[in-house]
Formats: structure tokens, sequence, C-alpha cells
């Protein structure tokens, strides 16, 4: 297979929750993740979506995970993987390929009506 | 201005918290939890608790979805993800539920087969478990009497007199207790409604002690209660009681019984039974020192460490004891055979057999409802051969390849398990009534521990379903290359239904065990009815009475009178009569002869019987000479008239003309022969015929249980008559309980035994098996002539005529069902033995039974097979060989 196709596309959930992750950085435990998300995109978050896609992001390989005692009950303490960063970086590149070209002061002419 | 107090903080409410917990993996639960309500007191302090609480719900409800999808996914154990491949509960769940889906898609696409499958196991575990069922309490539950293990009864059942028990009563060596019983009916007067009679016991005091059963209310039976001169008590069961209003404080109150008020002492907890379930008081008895009735049974608990199943010694002993205080006749010499009985086996020993033949049934037609499913499956795994070739190929490992079989059993067996649990629920009652077993068939309860059988069997048959299949699954998964090449040319050979086929020679020969089990039973019913009882069954309607207490013999008899001509007056009835006892229905009273003019004959004794007028006329007796009882018999005769039977005049007057000639015995009077009639089955079916004196009843005394018999003009009227007569006993002697009604064919039936009841369950499930067998043969047909379609059509196209492609397949069938038959047969020379108590006049080797039973298996086994063989026979082979 080719370098290319290696990452399916991420889903925009899955890009916003692995952009969390890097954001916050040695602090991201699946509550500031949640948190973290909350924060930037001004949207209430059904907390059980947040930590099944982490899960499932970690099932696929882009992140990976250790679990870190703290007061508390122990909690799960998120890392992008290489992949992870690939992907991102990826998805990333995908966009703005997209976005080329495109005129972004007719479409803001088109959003005012 | 001072700030307004902050809202308190409520805490979260529970339900939302309790979804969520449920929902998340365990691995996750308390990190998230914590999350969760670190979140809820964050809002509870900036928005307020109110905010808080609706953002829990909806968290709660938002997260339902994907948290359900995750915890499928992880498993419920919540391990961590790169673990999952090793883990139960991941992946694993994940096929299976993949597996769960793609069985149900491939049962919902196959809607014959399903049908098929699923109706044939539901079939057979609905009728095991209903055997299970009724066959449980009688012999797998323990008895209610606490001293089951040592309580035995004793030999000669039925024919102790209190004299003897009186004498040996603290005499019994190796014995803790014994207790003495005899039936002791009696009829309840409640207020102003007709008298009716209570099924009961009558003991010595010692027997519930004996046989280790405390009572749910008040106390048992205490010494003295049996002593002359005591205050008459009743015991109640507890069926009684709750008829009576269930009054918690009916100990110390009266009820009036047979005339007599009796103290209620005490009820009988629910579910005790003795010495059957349909006794329903027991009642203590003044025992005469001196008492001749003869009709006592003993139930002894043995003494600490006796062993009940080795009593020999104390036996002889007691033997000893009896034999220097008492002196029998050689009929009736209780010195003779002695021997204890387990307590467990005397009650129910008899019903084993009939309940074992018919468990042993419904397990072969399990067996063959999974036999049908395995050959079924087994088709259809062949026909994916290919396709399970090629997904071995590509590295599906042998769980991977059986797993899909098993959830697709698993799946019919779950269906079947549940519709089998509603078809025992359906059948219990009718096969409780169907089987002989008397008092209990009314005790047999369907509960959930029938259903759970139903569950167990389901189980059991799924995975004898699944073996099959899977090993020829693997099979193929070793000769992948070979099977991929063949799939290619589409040439499969018949090498591959060997095991198809040996399926189905399993079926046909077990549907031919039970056949011929049924055969046998046919053949010595039969039997059983050709023989003549002597008197005419059919059209005669019977009520049995039980005369009310208060009553003297003459007003009894006036009374019994007007019944007769009461009865005899309704529309369709031709006659009608009473007897004190009936034919077929025991021995009844002995009483000895003597005979005028044979002074030196030994005293032997007679069958006595009392009857009204009409008697011979209703039973359709034959008058073989002389007459029968008339209106110059009256009270005041200065003899009795005397009716004996053919056995009785040849005895006794061989050569002679018995007519007017006086006997005695039984009655101070002098009695006159008047006439002889033909010999009828007065005890039991096959008894020879013994000799019998009948007496009329207007001029002997006459006991309490009397039974009125009733002829009507045609014979399906007996029936519809019952209802009528039973008002009119009710209108015409309301002093007078009708103990029962029935008619004589019903009574003959009764006679014929255990056998009749068996005969029809077996040739019922033999039909079933039959049936299933059937199919399985259809199935396997049907399939191979699929599969080699295209040599069929090769050689039809060669000019072979399609009416020898139908011979030759028909052969193919007749190969197997042939087999079958002979194994069958061989299996049920050995298994014979289980029904040897209920044949009569035939062996276990009967050649007219298996002949017809193999005739009816071969001819429905060519049935099943020739459908699909025409069908192989007419097929275009220019279609068939275009299609590949």
């Amino acid at each position: 297979m080719s370098g290319d196709s290696d990452w399916a596309p991420l889903g925009v959930f899955e890009e916003q929750t692995l952009v969390a992750v890097l954001r916050t950085r040695d602090e991201a435990y699946g509550m500031h993740v949640r948190r973290e998300i909350e924060r930037v995109t001004g949207r209430e978050l059904a907390i059980g979506a947040v930590y099944a896609t982490l899960d499932r992001l970690e099932a696929k390989g882009l992140l990976q995970s250790r679990r870190v005692a703290s007061g508390g009950p122990s909690r799960r303490l998120f890392q992008l993987t290489a992949s992870g960063a690939g992907a991102l970086h990826e998805t990333r590149a995908m966009r703005e390929r997209l976005w080329q070209g495109v005129d972004l002061a007719r479409l803001l002419t088109m959003a005012r009506g | 201005m001072s700030k307004p107090p902050p809202p308190p903080i409520l805490p979260p409410p529970r339900l939302p918290v309790a979804v969520l917990r449920l929902l998340l993996p365990r691995a996750e639960r308390d990190e998230v939890m914590a999350d969760v309500l670190e979140e809820f007191g964050t809002r509870s302090r900036e928005d307020g608790s109110a905010e808080a609480r609706r953002w829990l719900w909806k968290q709660s409800m938002g997260s339902a979805p994907s948290l359900f999808r995750w915890t499928s996914w992880r498993g419920l154990t919540g391990f961590e993800p790169h673990a999952n491949e090793f883990r139960p509960g991941g992946p694993m769940l994940k096929h299976l539920m993949a597996d769960l889906r793609f069985a149900s898609r491939r049962l919902r696409a196959r809607p014959s087969y399903s049908v098929l499958a699923i109706l044939t196991l539901a079939l057979g575990i609905g009728g095991t478990a209903a055997v299970f069922g009724v066959a449980r309490p009688l012999v797998l539950d323990p008895l209610p009497y606490g001293n089951e293990k040592s309580v035995v009864t004793f030999w000669f059942g039925g024919s102790w007199t209190e004299q003897e028990f009186v004498y040996l009563r603290g005499k019994f060596p190796g014995f803790k207790s014994v207790a003495a019983y005899r039936q002791g009916d009696m009829t309840l007067r409640d207020g102003d409604s007709p008298a009716r009679l209570l099924p009961g016991i009558t003991a010595s005091a010692e027997l519930f002690d004996v046989l280790g059963a405390p009572p749910m209310m008040g106390r048992t039976f205490q010494l003295g209660d049996d002593v002359q001169g005591a205050e008459p008590i009743v015991l109640l069961s507890y069926g009684v009681w709750q008829e009576l209003g269930a009054n918690p404080s009916i100990v110390g109150s009266r009820v009036t019984l047979d005339g007599t008020p009796r103290t209620v002492v005490g009820v009988m907890p629910r579910g005790f039974w003795f010495p059957d379930p349909s006794v329903r008081i027991w009642t203590p008895r003044p025992l005469n020192p001196e008492g001749q009735n003869g009709s006592y049974n003993f139930v002894g608990q043995v003494a600490p460490g006796q062993d009940p199943n080795n009593m020999a010694g104390p036996i002889s002993a007691l033997v000893k004891i009896i034999d220097e205080r008492f002196d029998y006749s050689a009929e009736w010499d209780k010195t003779k055979g002695a021997e204890v009985f387990p307590i467990r086996e005397s009650l129910l020993g008899k019903m084993q057999p009939a309940i074992l033949a018919t468990f042993a049934a419904m397990g072969l037609i399990l067996l063959i409802a999974c036999t049908n499913v395995a050959a079924l499956m087994l088709g259809q795994v062949e026909g994916r051969a290919p396709e399970l070739a090629v997904r071995a190929a590509l590295g599906a490992n042998r769980r991977r390849l059986t797993q899909p079989l098993v959830v697709e059993a698993l799946v019919i067996g779950v269906v079947a398990g549940l519709l089998g649990a509603g078809l025992a629920a359906v059948g219990f009652g009718t096969l409780a009534h169907a089987l002989p077993l008397g008092a209990w068939s009314e005790s047999a309860q369907f509960d959930w521990t029938m259903f759970a059988s139903a569950m167990v069997f389901a189980i059991i048959a799924v995975l004898l379903v699944v073996l099959i299949p899977s090993t020829s699954l693997f099979r193929h998964e070793d000769d992948l290359h070979g099977t991929l090449s063949r799939s290619r040319t589409g040439g499969i050979q018949g090498g591959g239904a060997r095991v198809e086929r040996g399926l189905v020679v399993a079926e046909v020969a077990l549907a031919m065990l039970i056949a011929s089990g049924a055969g046998l039973l046919v053949r010595s019913v039969t039997k059983l009815y050709a023989i003549d009882p002597g008197f005419t069954p059919s059209g005669v309607a019977v009520i049995d009475i039980v005369a009310g207490a208060g009553m003297t013999p003459p007003q009894r008899l006036a009374a019994m009178d007007e019944l007769v001509n009461s009865v005899g007056a309704l529309p369709g009835v031709t006659s009608s009569a009473m007897a004190m006892k009936l034919p077929l229905r025991g021995n009844g009273n002995n009483f000895g002869i003597t005979v005028e003019g044979q002074p030196d004959r030994e005293e032997s004794s007679t069958f006595f019987r009392v009857a009204s007028q009409d008697y011979f006329k209703t039973m359709g007796i034959a008058v073989t000479r002389g007459r029968t009882f008339d209106n110059t018999d009256q009270p005041d005769s200065t003899q009795l008239s005397v009716v004996i039977n053919e056995t009785l005049a040849k005895m006794y007057f061989p050569g002679v003309d018995p007519i007017g000639r006086r006997v005695g015995g039984g009655f101070g009077v002098p009695q006159r022969i008047v006439g002889v009639v033909a010999d009828v089955a007065e005890g039991a079916l096959l008894d020879p015929p013994k000799p019998t004196r009948y007496y009329l009843a207007r001029q002997v005394w006459f006991g309490n249980n009397t039974s009125l018999v009733v002829k009507t003009s045609r014979p399906g009227d007996a029936e519809a008559l019952l209802d009528m007569a039973r008002t009119t006993v009710n209108r015409v002697a309301p002093n007078f309980a009708v103990q029962g009604t029935s008619t004589m064919n019903r009574v003959f039936d009764n006679a014929v035994g255990p056998a009749r009841q068996i005969m029809t369950l077996l040739t019922l499930l033999s039909a079933l098996a039959l049936l299933l067998g059937a199919v399985g043969i259809y199935g396997v047909i049907s399939h191979f002539v699929a599969r080699r379609k295209r040599d069929w059509a090769i050689r039809v196209a060669l000019g072979l005529p399609g009416r020898r492609v139908v011979t030759k397949i028909l052969g193919q069938g007749a190969t197997l069902v042939v087999a079958g038959i002979v194994i069958g047969a061989f299996a049920s020379v050995a298994m014979s033995k289980l029904l040897a108590s209920f044949l009569f006049g035939v062996t276990g080797i009967d050649p007219l039974a298996f002949a017809g039973a193999s005739a009816v298996v071969l001819i429905t086994g060519l049935i099943a097979a020739f459908v699909p063989a025409r069908r192989a026979g007419s097929v275009d082979p220019a279609l068939v060989l275009r299609e590949q």
C-alpha cells in the first residue's frame, strides 16, 4: 500500500479530539480533553462520546495511553502516536488542498446573504 | 445589604448516574464517573442545581448510544483495547454479534428450513419436558414423609384384620412403630347442599408418627385416639380446609361426617398425600381387639439401626409370632410370602414402567428431531462447502468456521426451547391424564422447572445437533484444495453424503423402535379387548352412590328403589338397576358356601353380590338356566332367591340341575337357587372365572356403597345421560352422595389397564416419529438429488428414461429405510423389556407387531423418498446442463 492512503481520513470529531489531545499536552486526560473541545468549540459534549472516541482512536493506533495514579481513581493519560501525528497531518493537508483556490471573499459575501 | 446565601448544592440525581454507570465499560467507569460528578459539582456552583441536574440528565441520555456501542465493542469487562484480541468480550463478542445477525439472516432467508428445524425440535423438546414434568414429582421428588427412607409396607396389603393388629401392636420386632390403615371414605353434609363424598383413610394412631408427617396446624393423631369410646376426630387435607372456607381457627371446630360430628384436630400441609393424592381426610379408628374386618394395610418405620432393605431377620421373627397365635386357611396364610417393601416402591412403583416407557419414547423423539435438524444443517453445510473452503483458505480458524454453525443451532434451539416450553405447558395436562397415573394425574402441576427443563433439553439438543455438521466441516478444512477444485467443476461426489445417510438410517431405526413398541401394545390391547367379560358394556351408564348416614336399612332400600325407578323413567332409558359391586372392579365380598346334601364338602368361599331385580337385563348378562329375580321374590319370602353363575354350577352341581337346590352361608335364612347366569369377569379382566352368588337387594341387608346402572337404548347416550342421572339422584335422594359417574365402557377401559393408555400414547408418538423420520428422508433425498442434478441430467441426456431415474433414487431411499428398519427391529427386541409389564398374549418378539411396524415405516419412508425422486426424474437435462 502506498503511504498516502495509509490512514483512513479522520472524522471531524476524531480530528477535534486528536487536536485537543495535542493542545492539552501533559494534561491529556479524558476530562481535560473534553473541556478543551467544549471550550474551543463552544458546544456541550456527551461525555460518553468523548471517552468512546479516545478509546477508538487508541484502538486505531492513533493515540496511546498509560494509566496514571492520581488522588482519585486511576486515569488514562493520552499521547499522540506517530500514526496519529501522521493522520492529523494528512487530514490537515487534505483540507488545505481542498480549500486551495476557493475564493474566500466571495464565500464571506454569500454567507452574509 | 447582605448577599443572598448561595443556593444549596443538591446531590446528583440517582437514576442518570446509575444509567451512566451501567453503560460504561467497567475499566473506565470510575474515571469517567469522577469526571461527570466533578463537572456536575462545577455546574451546580456556577449555574445552580436545577441547571446542573438538567445537564446530567441530558448527559446520561445523550451518552447512551455512544456508550452502548463502546461497551459492546470493548466488551462488558472493558479491558484495554490492545488486549482485546486475547480477552473474552472484545472481538469475540463482536464476532458473536455478527454471527447472530448472520444466523438470523440465514434463517429468515430459508424459512422452510428454519420452520422445519424449529418445529421439529420444539416437538421433541416440548414432549420431553412435559413427560419430565409429569415424571419428576413421581420419580425424583422425595415423598412428603420425613421418614421416607425408613418406612416400609407389609405383605398381604389390604388383608390384615384389627384383631391381628391389636395383638401384634408393640410386638413388631425390628420396628420402631407400625400403623394399620384402610380406606375410610366419608360423606360430608355442609348445610343444605347435597351430601358429598370425601375419600379418606381410617387408621391407627401411629400413622403420622410412622410417616414422619407433621401437620400444618393443630396436631395429627396421638395415643388414645384409636381406643373404643375416644372422641371422634378428623384430620383434614389442605384442599378440604380450603373448601371449608380456609378458616385459620378451624382446629377445635366440628364437621359432620357420615352423620356424626367430628372434631377437627389438625390440617395437613399443602402437597401432603397418603396413600395417594385423592385421599382428603384421615380419621383414627376405634380398634376392636376381636375385629375380623380384613382390609387393613400395615405401614411401619424400622427401628434405628435396621436396614429397611434387609428386614428378613425381623420379619421371620414376626412370622413366628403370627404363626403361634393365628391359624390360616391355605389361601390366606399370612406366614407365607412374608416381605416388606420400601414405601416409595409400594405407593408409586406401579406407575414407574409407564412413565419410563413414555419418557424413553419421548427421548427417542427428541433424538430423532436432533438427527433431523443435524441432517438439515449438514445439507446446508455441504451446500456451503466452497464458501467455507474459501474462508478457511483466507485464514479463518476452526472456531471462526464452527461458531456461525453453533450460533445458528443456538438460535434454532432457543426458539425451539421457548416454543417447546409452550407446547409442554399446553400438552402437559393432556399428557398427565393420558398416562395411567390415577390420582397423581391431578396432582401434577406445571411449574417453572418444566420451563427450565425445556431449556436444558434445548441446549442438549443443540449440542447434539451441532456435533455432526461441525465434524464434517473439519473434514472439509483438511481437504481445502479438493473442495475448492470440486466446487469449480460443480461435481461434488456422493461420498460426502455418507454421514447424512447414516443419520437417516439412525432416524428410521429410532422411528422403528417406537413404532414396534406401539405395535406390541396394539396387539396386546386388541387381545385384551377381545376378552368377553360376560356382560355388554356399551350403552350402560354408571352412577356410584354412597348412602347417607341416619337411615335404617328399610328406609335406605325404599330410597334406592325410588331412585332406580326415577332414573329408569328418564327418556332413552331401557332398564335400570343397582348393584353393590360392579364387575371388573375388584374382588369385593367373599362368603363361605354350604350346599344342602353335600355335608362333606370342604368349606370354600364364593363371590357374593347383591343387586336389584333388573340387574342382569341392564348389564346384558345372559341367563343360561332358570330365571333371574322377579316380582315373586319379596322381602317377606320364607327363603332367599339366589342366582348363581356357570362356574358355581359346574363346581358344586356337576351333572346335576342346580335349579331349586338349597345353599347356605352368609345368611341364617334358607336360600334357593332360581337361576344360572353366564360367568362375568367379576374381579379383574384376566382372572379365571370364580363361583359367584347373586342376591336380591330387597331380600338381604344392603351396604352403604352402591352403583346405579342405567341401560340406554342407544350406546352413545350413556355419557349424555350421566348429568341427568346425577341431578335425579340429588333431587330424589338428597341424602345420598354421588361418588362418581362413569360408563361400563370406561370401567372396561380401566380394567384393560395402563396398557391401553400407553398404547394410545405410543401410537401417537410413533406417528410423530414417523412424520419426523419422513421429513428427514425427504430432506436428505432432496439434497442428494439436488447435488447430483448434473449427473442425472447427463444420464437422461444420454438416453436414460426418467422412469429409471425415479426407481434408482427410490432404490437409494429404500436401502436407507430398510437398513434403519433392521437396526430398529434389533434394538426394539432389546427395548421390549421396558414394555413387558404391559404385554398380554404377545412376547417381546412378536412377528406380527414387527411386520406391521416395518410395513408402516417402509411405506412412509418410500413416500417421503418418492417426492424428490419424481422431481429428479422429470428434470429437463437441457436446462440443468445450461445452468453451469
